[in-house]
């Protein structure tokens, strides 16, 4: 593989690893806040108690979002700094919002909500979660705005061989923007609703204790699914008008038709099952009752992951060779002198880490399902402060 | 705006400097000041609340230097590209020491993650060194050579500093309940170390600062476009008091009492 290549995948890989985490983290959030809410206004223990566990699971889910997205950000400008010089000036100002407005206040709200618990009055602490919410709808919006930006590059001349930025507001409307954007959002609630009905098929089949803790979870699950994937295959559809406008011949070639056919095709059969199969099954809880689909439920969970990373392979290697649409190919976007050994190195140091952190991370989702809400770690009592466990050197 | 962008992106270095520095610092330090477990777990906690709010500073820095100086983005840190992959994957194993340390029961577990959060800050603190040296150089192709490490070394140390002061000020006068089974007898009495903690987070933000001053027309002569300034400003800036609100309200919530236990 040449340098392009090479750089090419290492984004390829970040990106799609980054995407598997973050998808489930702008689903679970809106169910965890809404868990929260449930909790404060009834003072009900089975809502704090889903708060907790479903809260826990986001949190583990969250850090590899955080890990990865670091890899993204200064990836622009390690091995794509062409991109940067011809591009930055439109093309890194949502990109600095992101981090400077959204992601700033959603780590900071998380930090306040994982450690305030027991600390902050509740009001204040619920207010953190809804925060943790709207600032990562807020990221997603401001990341689509960039990439929908790679994809029609709206809002823009060339001048004196670098792209000036001539209509703020049309960034924000970009038309590959609008549908994408709750396209992205149904893609996350769909995916955190089968990660639901997933984990708690798995105690009512192994007939843990928490039967009603999972009923109810099931129940929240179902709704979610069935919502998330009318809204992704909704707006699924709605992206052909724009994308046979602006990216004629997109899903051409093999590697983007591929993977359009099998994220619609899981797209549309997840939605069908909700709709028809799970929906209908809430009543009187016979999803719950009926043990003999709990293996099915359990075993669609990676479904809508497998079907997101194909809807960015899609989206993605159906721009090329442009990374700038019509403006500026990928190998001239290339950072000038980059050698084979330095994206080689930085490749492997990053899939191999990053890669077993990711599992790593799933091990311990896994873990915390297994174990049930009856141990979840956040949330529980405080450590009492002490002084300092040695004597203090001197420096 | 290009004044105006510069001064923030000099703050938000010397302040992920004064804030982050005293996390990484920590971190190198955890196994001396905290012999046992129980130590180690203190420390940790000591610094958990914060860490989230303190490395955003560095995301949102790296954001700003995109947007507002997009050239120089490119140019330093493909400039860097050995020293800046170095740093990430320090920063992504700090931050995996932390999160992961207490999800796992077992002592062999916590020993690995505590092996992984020392390791990372300490890469941490020496490639931040060989980046600021590596800048003020002109972007050296062997970043990583005797004055690069030196320099790795120095901020090493002061974060190292930063992170002592860090721990004494907040573990200290709390009346609380210790723990006598670990060692821990029951303390009371005044809180201390406040001063000194201001101190050492303005040693800990000084390199940043040499830095910048050293920069500053370099940097200013690279702005992006004033459009692109003023559209930048339009969106971020009303949101100014809200970020600094939550800072503080971090600070105020999280700077005494007991050791929330998550982390």
């Amino acid at each position: 593989m040449d340098v392009v290549g090479l750089a090419r995948a290492q984004f390829a890989v970040t990106g799609s690893l980054h995407f598997l985490f973050v998808v489930l983290t702008l689903g679970l959030a809106p169910l965890v806040a809404i868990m929260n809410t449930r909790h404060v206004l009834s003072g009900n223990p089975l809502h704090e108690r889903m708060t907790r566990f479903w809260g826990q699971i986001y949190v583990i889910n969250y850090a590899l979002g955080v890990f990865t997205g670091l890899v993204m950000e200064f990836q622009f400008g390690l091995s794509w700094s062409r991109l940067s010089h011809y591009a930055g000036d439109v093309f890194g100002a949502p990109l600095a919002m992101e981090t400077m407005i959204a992601f700033f206040l959603e780590s900071t709200f998380l930090g306040l909500w994982i450690f305030g618990w027991h600390r902050l009055p509740r009001g204040l602490h619920l207010a953190c979660i809804w925060l943790v919410t709207v600032t990562a709808y807020a990221s997603a919006l401001f990341v689509l705005v960039a990439n929908a930006f790679l994809q029609h590059p709206a809002g823009a001349v060339e001048r004196g061989g670098r792209l000036a930025l001539t209509d703020p507001g049309a960034l924000f409307t970009n038309p590959t923007l609008v549908i994408a954007l709750p396209h992205v959002i149904g893609a996350g609630l769909t995916t955190a609703g089968f990660t639901v009905i997933g984990a708690s098929a798995y105690h009512l089949f192994r007939r843990t204790a928490e039967r009603e803790f999972f009923v109810r979870s099931l129940r929240v699950g179902v709704v979610t699914a069935f919502v998330g994937t009318l809204v992704v295959v909704g707006f699924g559809y709605a992206q052909f008008e724009p994308v046979k406008t602006y990216q004629p011949g997109k899903f051409g070639g093999a590697v983007p038709g591929t993977a359009l056919d099998a994220m619609m095709g899981i797209g549309q059969t997840l939605q069908l099952i909700a709709m028809f199969g799970l929906l209908p099954l809430l009543f009187r809880d016979l999803l719950a009752r009926w043990r003999w689909l709990h293996p099915v439920l359990m075993l669609m969970t990676p479904l809508p992951f497998v079907a997101a990373v194909c809807g960015w392979l899609a989206r993605e290697v159906g721009r090329q060779p442009w990374l700038v649409y019509g403006k500026l190919t990928v190998a001239d976007a290339l950072t000038p002198g980059l050698t084979r050994t330095d994206v080689t190195t930085s490749f492997a140091g990053f899939v191999t880490v990053l890669g077993l952190l990711a599992l790593v991370d799933y091990a311990l989702i896994a873990r915390a399902v297994r174990r049930g809400p009856s141990r979840v770690a956040l949330g529980a009592a405080d450590d009492p402060a002490a002084p300092l466990p040695v004597p203090a050197p001197t420096f | 705006m290009d004044i105006f962008w510069f001064v923030t992106f000099a703050v938000l270095l010397a302040g992920y400097f004064a804030l982050e520095g005293f996390d990484i610092g920590l971190g190198v330090l955890l196994p001396f000041l905290g012999r046992s477990r129980e130590g180690r777990d203190r420390l940790v906690a000591a610094m958990a609340p914060f860490v989230l709010a303190n490395e955003v500073w560095l995301v949102a820095l790296a954001g700003l230097l995109f947007g507002a100086f997009p050239v120089l983005e490119g140019r330093v840190l493909s400039g860097l590209y050995p020293v800046v992959v170095a740093l990430l994957l320090s920063w992504i194993l700090r931050d995996a020491g932390l999160w992961f340390r207490r999800r796992a029961d077992g002592a062999a577990w916590r020993t690995l993650w505590d092996a992984v959060l020392w390791a990372g800050s300490a890469g941490l603190a020496v490639t931040w060194g060989v980046v600021l040296a590596g800048v003020a150089r002109g972007l050296p192709p062997a970043p990583f050579d005797l004055p690069g490490l030196a320099a790795g070394v120095v901020v090493l140390a002061l974060f190292a500093f930063h992170g002592r002061a860090f721990a004494a000020w907040r573990l200290s006068g709390e009346p609380t309940a210790g723990d006598p089974a670990a060692g821990h007898p029951t303390t009371g009495g005044p809180r201390r170390g406040g001063r000194a903690l201001l101190a050492s987070g303005l040693v800990a933000a000084l390199p940043a600062v040499v830095a910048m001053a050293a920069l500053a027309s370099e940097m200013l002569g690279n702005a992006a476009p004033d459009r692109t300034l003023t559209f930048l400003g339009v969106i971020v800036v009303p949101f100014a008091p809200v970020l600094v609100g939550a800072q503080v309200w971090v600070w105020r919530a999280f700077g005494r009492g007991a050791l929330p236990s998550f982390f």
